[in-house]
């Protein structure tokens, strides 16, 4: 009703514009429809082991309604629906739902139902929408509202309202339904921007629970308010660029505990409470790009009370520094992508200050048309005291990649062969004895690829060596695999095939087995309507490793489904 | 005989007044760091006073909260606390909510500004003391009561391998992936236990999008360790060229749980005591690499 709503209002529209001017406005049609079913199995033997557990519904199905019908220049009405018929969250507010009621339908993070109707410079935004206004006021969040978007010239003026999360009741299960508070939020953008020279905007973001939305209500949540206002700062000159924004934020997260005028709210928007806190972000970047070089250097603070309802898993309480340049060299033949940088945690020593080094290589080198190398390195190391242990904590990470790549060319077929070789080293101390472990791992892959130059066919062969060594557990992967793709019925149909075998052992238990395969099988069943399918068959056996001995499972996907591409142009 | 109420009647107040109330105080020694989280949760501070034979005494608590070295760095406004009344059993017990109200708590200086920032004291050894008080005079009415306790707020782990937006090989990736993620911080009494799990985030979806909506493909506790190797056991796919992203994405993340499976922290951030997720593509076509 609605849809047949919006597409009668644009076509009256597009009539309108048709007979006040001369030429008749141009119409088209992009985007695509579909639908997609998916089956999945599991059959684990002997009958009653639940060492494995089902990784995904037992049956979906899925829909997908994205067309943009454009009419003339200035009017376009793109539809974004997809959605699902079984709910199946694991996280966040609708962890566990089975059985939702409508307003829980849409505004389950599972499906969108968006429409932005857009003429000129106006947008209006309705139903669900994923709004980025900037890295620290609002971004990940999913709202099923109504709002406005307005660039009229180089200002920018945003607004919308709405709820990101329905109220969800508490249910002990099985399965366990976490529970959740109905979430109310408020966004708003005043700025000016020329796109490509510079940026400036004030942004506020604003959510609230409503805490009789949910009986019984969740027993780990409470129900929260918190509002955040941030300055956006953008320049562009060239090829230098230079980006910040400031943020404030005040969050109460617990709106049951008492109120109280011995701490700082932000009114009119937040009124405070014992729980309320008052905290600063804040993020800056400079640097130079350009097509052989780009450096670049930011920093990045989180206060410890820093928190937005756009961003639920922010981590607070960290300053992060970081350098990343990339060059190309030797006449583009060599490339080299690399950063370093420290992150601090616990910076307002809340508690125990945490510090980590990251740093990062990639370096790829083709030295002739035979002859390519990459080689990559990161290193990840995390230092902190560790409370009243007599040890503190300290983890480092070390991964070298060194990656040789030989290629040469037959009369009928292209020869790629490449060796990839990664070691990785992981230290960590005991917090109570102060040894340090060490875990290190070794993994090896040939692979082989020939392109036929005249043949549609392309396979590939690898095979895979892995070990991974820890104090008291040795870890060995044996994998073999082979791919095939190909096209047949004069390229209407594109297949392809995997099958791949992995011996697999755990210190002296006796070995595991898996082999996988699978195939992809598309068919264009006309220029614009195809039908796509997924089907893999996972058998895995287990050596003695565990009880019972000899358990196994077998483990199915089928996906399949229709879509068709909207498509007018000539 | 209204002579004799008239007597009597002030000289059990005052008696009820005058009464020595004793006082018992239980504290956990490591609290949570969020003081505001003290009253939701009773097991965190129990407070038992009796008064003996003065059934319907009232009186106020005089709490404290001292550095190690005696400073005092929060009390209560005593102007405004709550006046309470010992009850016909004699015994009354209260708890965090009644004894340490931070809606009437008064703190100084630098703690002051660290609760209102973070919600938490600095990382440190403090001393909480209780003293039951006359509502007129603030007289104590029984000995005063002090039990050391210590606060440090706990930080989640740091994802550290695959690192955010790291382009796995395909044929490596279907064999082993291997995670790694820094510990809890401080390091729990009781090992914790790190719920790690791995989202497939499909082309239409955003990344936490897919993590709030999608049934992991590896959900898999882990007690202590801070690394898994996955045996994915998936091939995969090259995604369409119509994709928003060029390569098959996941998105992971870890849930640090306590000894009883709940998370770890409840009013710090999502509240679902889930790390800060990153995510991760699988390249399966090597010509793109």
């Amino acid at each position: 009703m609605f849809l047949c709503g919006m597409i009668s209002l644009s076509a009256l529209f597009y009539c309108n514009n048709s007979f006040a001017q001369t030429k008749p406005v141009s119409f088209s049609v992009s985007g695509s429809a579909g639908i997609t079913y998916e089956g999945y199995g599991l059959n684990r033997n002997p009958s009653g082991w639940t060492g494995y557990a089902a990784r995904k519904p037992w049956n979906q199905v899925r829909f997908n309604f994205t067309p943009t019908f454009k009419f003339g220049k200035n009017f376009s009405l793109p539809f974004n629906f997809n959605f699902a018929a079984i709910p199946t969250n694991f996280a966040g507010p609708y962890a566990g739902i089975k059985n939702q009621n409508f307003t829980q339908f849409i505004t389950n993070p599972v499906n969108n139902f968006g429409v932005n109707p857009k003429y000129k410079w106006a947008e209006l935004q309705l139903g669900t929408q994923y709004l980025k206004y900037s890295d620290l006021s609002t971004g990940d969040i999913g709202i099923f509202g109504a709002g406005i978007d307005l660039r009229p010239k180089t200002w920018r003026f945003k607004f919308f309202t709405g709820i990101s999360q329905d109220g969800v009741n508490y249910f002990a299960g099985p399965p366990t339904v976490t529970g959740a508070y109905k979430r109310k939020n408020w966004m708003l953008q005043i700025g000016n921007e020329v796109e490509g020279k510079y940026l400036f905007a004030v942004n506020l973001a604003k959510g609230k629970d409503v805490p009789a939305s949910s009986a019984p209500p969740p027993l780990t949540a409470k129900p929260q308010e918190g509002v955040v206002i941030s300055i956006v700062a953008d320049a562009y000159v060239e090829k230098i660029y230079f980006k910040a924004e400031a943020a404030q934020s005040t969050f109460t997260k617990d709106a049951t505990t008492p109120a109280t005028t011995l701490l700082r709210g932000f009114k009119p928007f937040i009124d405070p409470h014992t729980s309320t806190l008052t905290d600063f972000a804040g993020q800056v970047s400079a640097g130079w790009k350009s097509t052989n070089l780009d450096i670049g250097i930011g920093a990045k603070y989180i206060g410890a009370g820093f928190q937005t309802t756009g961003y639920p898993y922010l981590q607070p309480d960290r300053i992060d520094y970081t350098l990343n340049t990339r060059f190309n060299a030797w006449k583009k033949k060599m490339n080299v992508v690399a950063s370093v940088g420290r992150r601090v945690n616990n910076v307002k020593n809340t508690a125990l200050r945490a510090s980590q080094f990251i740093g990062n290589l990639n370096w790829f080198t083709q030295f002739n048309e035979h002859w390519s190398l990459n080689v990559n390195y990161n290193n990840f190391g995390f230092q902190s005291a560790s409370g009243t242990n007599p040890y503190g904590i300290k983890n480092v990470s070390n991964d070298l990649g060194v990656n040789p790549t030989f290629t040469w060319t037959g009369k009928k077929i292209i020869h790629l062969l490449s060796l990839s070789y990664n070691y990785s080293k992981y230290d960590e101390r005991d917090v109570m004895t102060g040894l340090t472990t060490s875990n290190n791992t070794h993994t090896a892959l040939l692979t082989y690829v020939p392109t036929y130059l005249t043949k549609d066919i392309s396979p590939d062969f690898s095979v895979l060596y892995f070990y991974n060594d820890v104090p008291l557990a040795k870890i060995t992967l044996f994998t073999i695999s082979s791919a095939l793709n190909m096209s047949a019925a004069k390229k209407k149909l594109q297949l392809r095939g995997q099958l791949q075998y992995t011996l697999g052992k755990l210190n002296s238990f006796s070995s595991n087995n898996n082999l996988i395969a699978s195939c992809n099988i598309d068919y264009k069943i006309t220029k614009k309507f195809s039908w796509n399918t997924f089907l893999t068959t996972n058998y895995f056996k287990y050596g003695n490793e565990i009880t019972p001995v000899g358990a196994n499972y077998l483990e199915s996907i089928c996906r399949t489904g229709f879509q068709y591409r909207f498509d007018t142009k000539k | 005989m209204k002579k004799i109420f008239s007597l009597i009647i002030p000289a059990f107040v005052f008696s009820a007044a005058a009464a020595q109330i004793n006082s018992n105080l239980i504290l956990q020694a490591q609290p949570p760091a969020q003081l505001s989280e003290w009253g939701n949760r009773r097991e965190v501070l129990t407070l038992i006073l009796s008064a003996p034979g003065a059934v319907g005494a009232q009186f106020k608590l005089k709490t404290e909260i001292k550095t190690t070295d005696g400073t005092v760095i929060a009390s209560a406004d005593l102007a405004r606390t709550t006046t309470f009344t010992t009850n016909s059993t004699g015994t009354t017990i209260l708890f965090a909510a009644d004894a340490v109200p931070l809606e009437y708590m008064m703190f100084t200086g630098k703690y002051k500004t660290t609760l209102q920032r973070t919600g938490k004291l600095p990382a440190d050894n403090y001393i909480l003391c209780i003293r039951p008080v006359r509502p007129a005079d603030y007289a104590p009415l029984g000995e005063e009561q002090c039990k050391n306790f210590y606060l440090a707020s706990t930080q989640l782990p740091i994802l550290m391998k695959p690192y955010n937006e790291e382009v796995l090989d395909a044929k490596m990736a279907q064999t082993a992936i291997t995670f790694r993620w820094t510990s809890l911080v401080p390091r729990p009494s009781s090992p914790p236990t790190y719920r790690i799990q791995v989202f497939e985030v499909l082309p239409t979806q955003s990344p936490v999008q897919a993590l709030r909506s999608n049934q992991p493909l590896l959900d898999k506790e882990i007690l202590a360790a801070t690394q898994y190797i996955w045996q994915p056991q998936i091939h995969f796919m090259p995604v369409d060229s119509n994709a928003i992203r060029k390569y098959p994405t996941f998105i992971w993340t870890i849930q640090s749980l306590d000894k009883a499976g709940n998370p770890v922290t409840q009013t710090d951030g999502n509240g679902e005591g889930r790390s800060e997720p990153l995510i991760f593509f699988v390249n399966p076509n090597r010509k793109n690499r």
